[in-house]
Formats: C-alpha cells, sequence, structure tokens
C-alpha cells in the first residue's frame, strides 16, 4: 500500500515538470461556470427527485410547480410500509428476488464473460476472430427485438416462471465479454503468461490466479453494469407467479394507486437508487481505467 | 518432438473451448437462435398452431417489408422522425461531451468530485427510476424550461422572434431534449478523458515553445490526437441512441409485439436496425477516409 503512494507521488512529481501554464482569472471564472453549469444539469433530475421525496401533498400538486419544498416531511416515507402491506406478497419478498437475481447475475455474468475474454484475447483461430465479429455486431441489437422467437426457447427450456428466465438470458450479454476483451488485450503480458506456463500452471489456474487478479478494474466496472441492469429487470410475460417478481413491479403497484401517491413513488424511486450508487462507489477507481482500454482498438 | 507439440496445441484448443462454452452457448440459445428465426419471421406468414405450440411459417418475400412502407399509415414517419433526430443529437452529444472531457482533464481541486458527478447519470438512469423521473408531470414542466420560478418561457421568447414554426419548434424540441442529451453524455465524457490523458505531454510543450496559443493547441494537437476516441464516440453514441428503447420506431415495434402480431413487430424492427447498421457503417467509413485521413496530415 505504501509502495503504491510512493509512486502516485513519483508520477506526481513527474508531472509538475510539465505543469502548464496557470490560466488567467477570468479564464479559470469562465472555466469554472462552466463546468458548473453542465454539472447542475447532470444532478438536477437528481436533487429534484430527492427533494419531491420530501413535499407534502399539496406541494406536489401546486401549479405552477415549485422545484424546492417549503415545508418538508418524512410522511411519504413513513407511509410506505403501509402501503406494502397492501401488497398481495410481502415486500420482503420483492426485495429478496431483487437482490438474489441481482447478484446471481453480476457474478455468474463476470465469471461467464472473463472466462469468453480469456479464449478471445489469447486464441488466434480464424474461428475466434468470427466470434469475436459476432459481439461487436451484436453490441447493436436491443435485447427486446428478440422477444418472441425468445419466450419458445424458454418455454421449450421449461424455464418460464422460475429464477432461470431472469438470470440465463443475461448472462451472454456481449456489452460484458467485448469490454473483458479489450482490457485483457492490453493489461495481461503474454510473457506473463507463458512464464506461468513454463512453471507447470494449468489454463484453469491460470485464469483465477493470474488473469482474473490482473483485470480487476475491467470486472468490477463490469459489475456496476451488469448489476445496474439486473436491478431493473422487470419481467415481460415471462413470470406468472407474484412471488418472482421483482422491486420495479412491487414499485409499479404503488404508483398504480395514483396520483396521490406520487410522493411515495418518488420516496421509493430515492430508495431503489441507492443500490446501484453503492456499488458505484466500491467500483469507482476502477471504471474510468477500463473505459480507456476498450478505447484502445485493434 | 512434433507428436508432443500436437498434442500440447490440441490441449490447448481444447482448453479454449471450455473456457468460451457457457457463453457461447447462452449466445447462440439466447441470441443467435432468436435472431435468425426473427429475420425469418420477417420474410414469412406467421401462424400460431396452438395445439403443438409452434410457429408455422410461410415464405412471402418482400411483402410484409412493403406492407409498412405502402400500407401503413404511420411507420415511415416514425422511421422518418427518428432517423432525423439523430442527425442533431448525435453530433450535439459528441460536442459537449468533448467540451466537458476536455474541461475535466485540467487540474483543479474536487476534480473527482466533478467525475463523478458527470458519471452519475450512467448509473442511475435506467429503468425504472428513469420511467418516473421522465413521468412525473413537475419534471416535464421543468424539462420545457417553465418552472425556472421566473417564468421564462422559452416557447414565448422564440415566438416573440418572429421565426418561422418549423424552426422554432426544433428549437423547443432541442430544448425539451436538453436533459436527455446531458444524461446520454456519461460514459463518452470518461472515454475522452481517457483519450485525452493518453496523448503525450512533449506535444504540448512543443507547441508552447513554438509559440501557439491554446486554441490553435486545441485544433492542431488535441483533436487530431483525439481522432480514434472521437470515432468510438461517435459510434457508441450512436448505438446508444439507436437502441435506446424511447424513440418512436422501437415503442411502435414493442407495441406490436406485445399485442402479439408476429411478423409485425420483427419486420418493423429489421427493417429500423437494417436502415440504421448501413447508415452507421457508411458514416464511419466516411469519417475515417474523408475527415480524420486530413487531419492526420
Amino acid at each position: 500500500m505504501k509502495e503504491k503512494q510512493k509512486k502516485v507521488k513519483l508520477v506526481a512529481h513527474k508531472k509538475k515538470q510539465y505543469k502548464r501554464f496557470t490560466r488567467s482569472k477570468a479564464a479559470n471564472f469562465m472555466f469554472v461556470t462552466i463546468l458548473l453549469v453542465f454539472g447542475l444539469f447532470m444532478v438536477l433530475p437528481l436533487i429534484y427527485s430527492v427533494v419531491t421525496s420530501f413535499k407534502p401533498l399539496d406541494e406536489l400538486l401546486a401549479f405552477p410547480p415549485k422545484f424546492f419544498v417549503t415545508r418538508p416531511t418524512l410522511y411519504n416515507y413513513t407511509v410506505l410500509p403501509s402501503l406494502l402491506d397492501n401488497l398481495q406478497v410481502p415486500f420482503s419478498r420483492y426485495a429478496f428476488n431483487s437482490i438474489f437475481i441481482s447478484v446471481a447475475i453480476t457474478v455468474g455474468h463476470v465469471i461467464v464473460a472473463g472466462m469468453a475474454a480469456f479464449t478471445l484475447s489469447n486464441c488466434k483461430h480464424k474461428f475466434i476472430s468470427t466470434v469475436f465479429w459476432a459481439v461487436q455486431v451484436a453490441l447493436l441489437f436491443n435485447g427486446y427485438t428478440l422477444g418472441i422467437p425468445q419466450y419458445l426457447i424458454f418455454s421449450k427450456l421449461g424455464i418460464i416462471d422460475t429464477y432461470w428466465v431472469y438470470i440465463l438470458p443475461a448472462l451472454q450479454s456481449t456489452t460484458g465479454v467485448f469490454l473483458m476483451k479489450q482490457y485483457m488485450d492490453v493489461s495481461v503480458p503474454k510473457a506473463l503468461m507463458e512464464a506461468a506456463l513454463l512453471d507447470g500452471a494449468g489454463y484453469y489456474r491460470i485464469f483465477w490466479t493470474l488473469v482474473m487478479p490482473l483485470v480487476k478494474p475491467a470486472w468490477l466496472t463490469l459489475s456496476l453494469f451488469a448489476f445496474r441492469d439486473a436491478w431493473a429487470i422487470q419481467p415481460s410475460g415471462t413470470i406468472f407467479s407474484e412471488n418472482l417478481k421483482t422491486l420495479p413491479v412491487a414499485m409499479n403497484q404503488i404508483a398504480a394507486s395514483g396520483i396521490a401517491r406520487s410522493g411515495s413513488v418518488m420516496a421509493a424511486t430515492v430508495i431503489l437508487m441507492i443500490p446501484p450508487i453503492l456499488v458505484y462507489l466500491v467500483s469507482q477507481s476502477n471504471v474510468m481505467e477500463t473505459m480507456s482500454s476498450a478505447g484502445m482498438k485493434d | 518432438m512434433k507428436k508432443s507439440l500436437k498434442d500440447f496445441t490440441r490441449k490447448k484448443q481444447m482448453y479454449g473451448r471450455m473456457f468460451i462454452l457457457p457463453w457461447e452457448i447462452g449466445f447462440v440459445l439466447f441470441f443467435l437462435q432468436p435472431l435468425v428465426q426473427s429475420l425469418v419471421f420477417v420474410f414469412s406468414n406467421v401462424t400460431v398452431n396452438f395445439d403443438e405450440g409452434v410457429f408455422e411459417t410461410k415464405w412471402v418475400g418482400l411483402s410484409n417489408i412493403r406492407h409498412f412502407f405502402y400500407e401503413d399509415t404511420v411507420y415511415v414517419d416514425n422511421l422518418v422522425d427518428s432517423l432525423t433526430s439523430f442527425i442533431y443529437t448525435i453530433p450535439l452529444i459528441v460536442a459537449l461531451s468533448l467540451i466537458v472531457g476536455v474541461l475535466l482533464n485540467q487540474k483543479f481541486k474536487g476534480r473527482i468530485v466533478f467525475r463523478s458527478i458527470f458519471f452519475l447519470p450512467v448509473i442511475i438512469a435506467t429503468g425504472v427510476v428513469m420511467t418516473y423521473l421522465q413521468g412525473d408531470a413537475t419534471a416535464q414542466a421543468m424539462r420545457s424550461g417553465s418552472s425556472s420560478g421566473n417564468g421564462i418561457d422559452i416557447s414565448n421568447i422564440l415566438m416573440s422572434m418572429n421565426l418561422s414554426e418549423n424552426v422554432s419548434s426544433t428549437l423547443l424540441g432541442f430544448v425539451n431534449q436538453i436533459f436527455d442529451l446531458f444524461w446520454d453524455c456519461g460514459v463518452q465524457i470518461v472515454l475522452f478523458i481517457s483519450g485525452l490523458q493518453s496523448i503525450p505531454e512533449q506535444l504540448y510543450e512543443v507547441c508552447r515553445v513554438e509559440g501557439a496559443n491554446k486554441w490553435e493547441e486545441f485544433w492542431y494537437v488535441t483533436f487530431p490526437m483525439l481522432s480514434g476516441t472521437t470515432l468510438l464516440v461517435i459510434v457508441f453514441t450512436a448505438i446508444e441512441i439507436f437502441t435506446d428503447s424511447g424513440n418512436k420506431v422501437m415503442t411502435y415495434g414493442f407495441n406490436a409485439m406485445r399485442q402479439n402480431m408476429w411478423w409485425e413487430g420483427p419486420t418493423m424492427l429489421w427493417v429500423y436496425f437494417a436502415l440504421v447498421g448501413a447508415i452507421l457503417g457508411l458514416a464511419v467509413l466516411l469519417i475515417q477516409k474523408k475527415i480524420f485521413a486530413k487531419w492526420a496530415n
């Protein structure tokens, strides 16, 4: 850890030699203003939803609408449990489903995509390059397009109305394979792998103890994206039993109780935002690094 | 000697196959196979045999596609609408993220906080959360710029400027979309920042020694050096927007699919994807050949 810090300091020191000329005061001012304005655009909807979740009913329905809350209340949050009591299945069940599915998809996808990327990155077979081409083309398609034929396959496999119907189709997402492959190309030195092979390590061991630790930034980023998508999953015609449905479905039910509940819907929205943000905070420093390797094509 | 080498290669191949297998099965089963089937739907008359639970397809050639171009009243309009909106959204997003990327690449305090803020929409702007944010009446009022408190109504300003209706409605549409535009920039900004960081510092030093100002520095060093990243960002943005389930063609297609119109949905979406793919391919070729080749010289 300390060594790492030292390294960072060294790099910082080097950079200082190339420090650009300082900006003039006016330029500095412009710079900060532009950033602040742009940043405001980014966070405004977020702030708005947090603020709205604290609004009492009369302020929610006020016209013209006000951005800020004048008399904040916790009512929207405190009423949530009683609203949730009206659901057909206990709320904890929805929460469990969402968490279980998200974690299963995230872990499964990282492993499946990592293994596929391992082959794609190390084999020079013609077939493999065709597969990688297919991966890139597949990035273009929106998954929904395949709804009907996919349903047929689900029913043939007999996985309709089980957890599998959420998890299995999400595991093969091509974005992950693409990202992992690009990162592996850059950050796993071929010489290191050869050395490991000479020392008698099997491919299995190389993958788990050498490659995966080296590409940690990539799979952390990947888990962020996978978790984000999995967290928002809503079954469309593939799940019929209520106790297998996810949190977004429960939220739709709250929203269905009408405009008087719009405050509670906002409150629920704010709560639903928290888990992906937590995952982001964990993986945050690695996201940048991975995305930069995605840029190094060919 | 030769034999053992062969064994080694075979072992290697076996491992390679084993590692890619789980993903491959999923890819073929849940992507490739449905893809082919939906392509078959485009060219056939589909009926459902409920006794056996299978689709029966009869080849009809191009008549499905013809139906949408000659008989359907909305599809072509939707298609044109979506495609023209891309003409201004894509350059705007790319330009915005380039500006923000350059700004965030400077050294200043709180840079990490700002970077996180600009990446935030990527994390939360999906699924349910987005639906409710967009569906909320107040949020909509805010998006159209009329709730800024002082009652600055953009549509009024535009009207007072005596612009033709076409121009002002386009402008108004743009203002309405400004939040969506900003929220689509997250990943692109990160891509630009990483591109900027890979530009060697020496080039800037040369610039300074030669006496170039910041403006020239940007156009003669930064921008050309970013050409690869820019292309990537353009492609990424295009894909992100094309496959966004919110656009008109997509919504129309999904609704058809939801109503169990077996061949209508796939046909609409396939025609759309084919067009988009062709446009994207052409654009990339053009940019690579014409513009960046010039910049590089």
